[in-house]
């Protein structure tokens, strides 16, 4: 793995505006930045980073199914009483997931390790899925980069064919956003491709201008009822929000499934962490709560002491509290033997129960830090789409940086 | 001589355009058509598969017809009274909720608890689009034709075979109410979007 400069493709601002890729630029900062493009072996990003996330993303199910039975976990995982049978029913029901993003730690060695999993509400398909495939080709035909080059991006591919799986021929499905943020939207919409290819009715509604029919059902911004919700808007929320008591009654199929809740949570990650301690592409993980104590002398919750002896050293060279809700970084902070050394401004999320997890040190690429995104499509991982950021802590306003595979 | 394929790490093609807001609404899509034949019974059902030369056997029937009853109790209309019921269904094709009776509570949206009774079913060869045969329960309508629970598909007999669309084997959600893009009467607006968990005021992201 490794960071090169490239040219430029001439005019490339132009294609995006032409194919409606708005925001590639952001505040007047670049947000799509191809001056230079990270460059990965087969064997890394089929060993290190295709198959841990697909192994991931089988492990997070296995988490899953324990904690839907598990009043315990879904307290601590903040979920609402009221909504425990939703979520274990679409779970014990077998509904199917579509996709989610993991975001990794990993610098060409070593394993790579989960930092946190969104497997709800994941955006930036866009780029990832298309705009990205669209520099490759290009520069392959331009001659930048040579014809044997490739990119780990089947992603369309596997959500045309996840789409078709999950649902029926010709099936309606209805995509709500906030038809305001384009990039939601530029997911949303990306998303709604593939479904049309699939063979199914693609239908926008604008989150906000969602409706309850007199028969408790949920109806569309033109009033038609709603049988297939394919919402960006989180679980977390949805579960808190007026139209919460109609969820189960309205009987919508909804995508991503409830279940999701659970996962898309950063509370998973101490389950993970207790159900496969140690595992090389995991970070130990624990409740705020738990060990808030220990980590200044006193004693951890008795039900964790021994994971967390084991873990002690490595949270005391450095580790990460994050809310278990929060967007695009909000309320992380980042300590080092003892002291912060980053923090995000916005607290906005910072009133929710906290998590502890060892600190991966993002790698250094000519004073930007990359995340991985890896895609995740039905239960196997299909492409990368990598973020980048002067600061530790990566937000809306990072960078997209293309990738490609050359050995 | 060849070499093995190159393993191939990347889509053959993907959809480049965003074409922004209020595109979306788009017409359905033109379906092939699927054999299909339809009984008021299972008994009719058996005596048409002795028939040489059909696409279906007498376990097809039994498979079928069992099915299109489990999937009449899950998905068939309910409704609060008889009379409601009569109206989308014709007098006296309506009958109380076995679901209902049965489990007072669950599934069944409580207090609907008249549904259209089931008259019959209908079985489609799905093999040309690569699956086996579907069936749907069939309903009345109120002109006296005859429906699949979703009620975007009606027949004029429930007896008889032909082609008909392939989206008539799709699955109707269980509902309580109306199928899928039905106008519907509103009664309120904006339950979804707070974003609750956030302390911030107002439209926060909702993506990551």
């Amino acid at each position: 793995m490794d960071k090169i400069d490239l040219p430029e493709r001439p005019g490339w601002r132009d294609e995006a505006e032409k194919l409606g890729f708005t925001f590639a630029d952001m505040g007047g900062e670049p947000y799509w930045d191809e001056t230079s493009a990270y460059r990965f072996s087969l064997r890394q990003i089929e060993e290190d980073i295709e198959a841990p996330s697909s192994e991931l993303h089988a492990m997070c199910r296995e988490a899953v199914g324990r904690a839907v039975r598990d009043g315990e976990w879904l307290t601590r995982l903040a979920i609402p009483r009221p909504y425990w049978d939703l979520i274990e029913q679409s779970w014990s029901h077998g509904e199917p997931e579509l996709y989610g993003r993991m975001d990794l730690a990993y610098d060409g060695g070593g394993p790579a390790k989960l930092l946190e999993y969104n497997a709800d509400t994941p955006t930036s398909l866009y780029e990832s899925a298309s705009f990205q495939w669209l520099w490759l080709e290009q520069q392959q035909a331009a001659g930048v980069l040579g014809g044997a080059t490739d990119q780990f991006n089947g992603i369309h591919e596997a959500l045309v064919e996840r789409w078709a799986q999950i649902c029926t021929p010709g099936e309606d499905v209805h995509f709500a956003a906030d038809p305001d943020n384009p990039e939601d939207y530029a997911t949303v919409e990306t998303m709604a491709w593939a479904a049309r290819e699939a063979g199914l009715g693609a239908h926008f509604t604008a989150l906000a201008k969602i409706g309850l029919t007199d028969q408790g059902q949920f109806a569309d911004d033109q009033s038609r009822v709603i049988g297939t919700l394919f919402k960006l808007y989180p679980w977390e929320d949805m579960l808190r929000d007026d139209f919460a008591a109609h969820l189960q009654s309205s009987q919508t199929r909804y995508i991503e499934p409830p279940w999701k809740a659970v996962l898309s949570n950063k509370g998973i990650l101490p389950l993970l962490w207790q159900m496969f301690p140690g595992h090389p592409n995991l970070l130990p993980a624990f409740f705020h709560a738990d060990i808030a104590e220990a980590m200044t002398g006193g004693s951890p919750a008795p039900a964790i002491a021994g994971a967390f002896d084991a873990a002690r050293d490595q949270l005391a060279r450095g580790h990460v509290i994050k809310p278990i809700f929060s967007r695009e970084g909000a309320g992380v902070i980042i300590s080092e033997n003892g002291r912060e050394v980053a923090r995000t401004e916005d607290d906005s999320y910072s009133h929710h129960p906290l998590i502890v997890q060892g600190l991966a040190p993002l790698p250094d690429f000519g004073g930007f830090h990359p995340v991985l995104g890896a895609w995740i499509v039905g239960e196997a991982c299909a492409g990368l789409g990598l973020r980048e950021d002067r600061s530790r802590i990566t937000h809306n306003l990072s960078r997209f940086k293309p990738h490609f595979i050359e050995d | 001589m060849t070499g093995p394929t190159p393993i191939r790490k990347r889509s053959r093609h993907v959809a480049l355009i965003l074409a922004g807001s209020a595109t979306m609404a788009l017409a359905a899509c033109e379906d092939n058509r699927v054999d299909a034949q339809s009984f008021p019974d299972l008994e009719s059902c058996i005596a048409a598969s002795q028939e040489n030369g059909l696409w279906f056997t007498e376990e097809d029937c039994r498979k079928n017809f069992a099915a299109a009853q489990q999937e009449y109790l899950e998905t068939a209309p309910r409704y609060a009274s008889k009379e409601l019921c009569e109206q989308e269904h014709g007098a006296g094709n309506c009958g109380g909720d076995p679901a209902a009776e049965s489990s007072a509570q669950q599934g069944s949206g409580g207090g609907f608890s008249f549904m259209p009774l089931l008259v019959g079913y209908m079985m489609g060869s799905m093999l040309s689009r690569g699956g086996g045969i579907s069936s749907q329960p069939m309903v009345n309508t109120p002109d006296g034709r005859y429906s699949t629970p979703k009620g975007d598909q009606t027949f004029a007999s429930n007896r008889g075979a032909g082609k008909v669309s392939g989206a008539t084997f799709q699955r109707a959600p269980a509902t309580i109410g109306k199928p899928p893009m039905s106008a519907a009467q509103v009664s309120q607006r904006g339950g979804f979007g707070a974003g609750a968990t956030s302390r911030s005021s107002g439209r926060g992201v909702f993506g990551g």
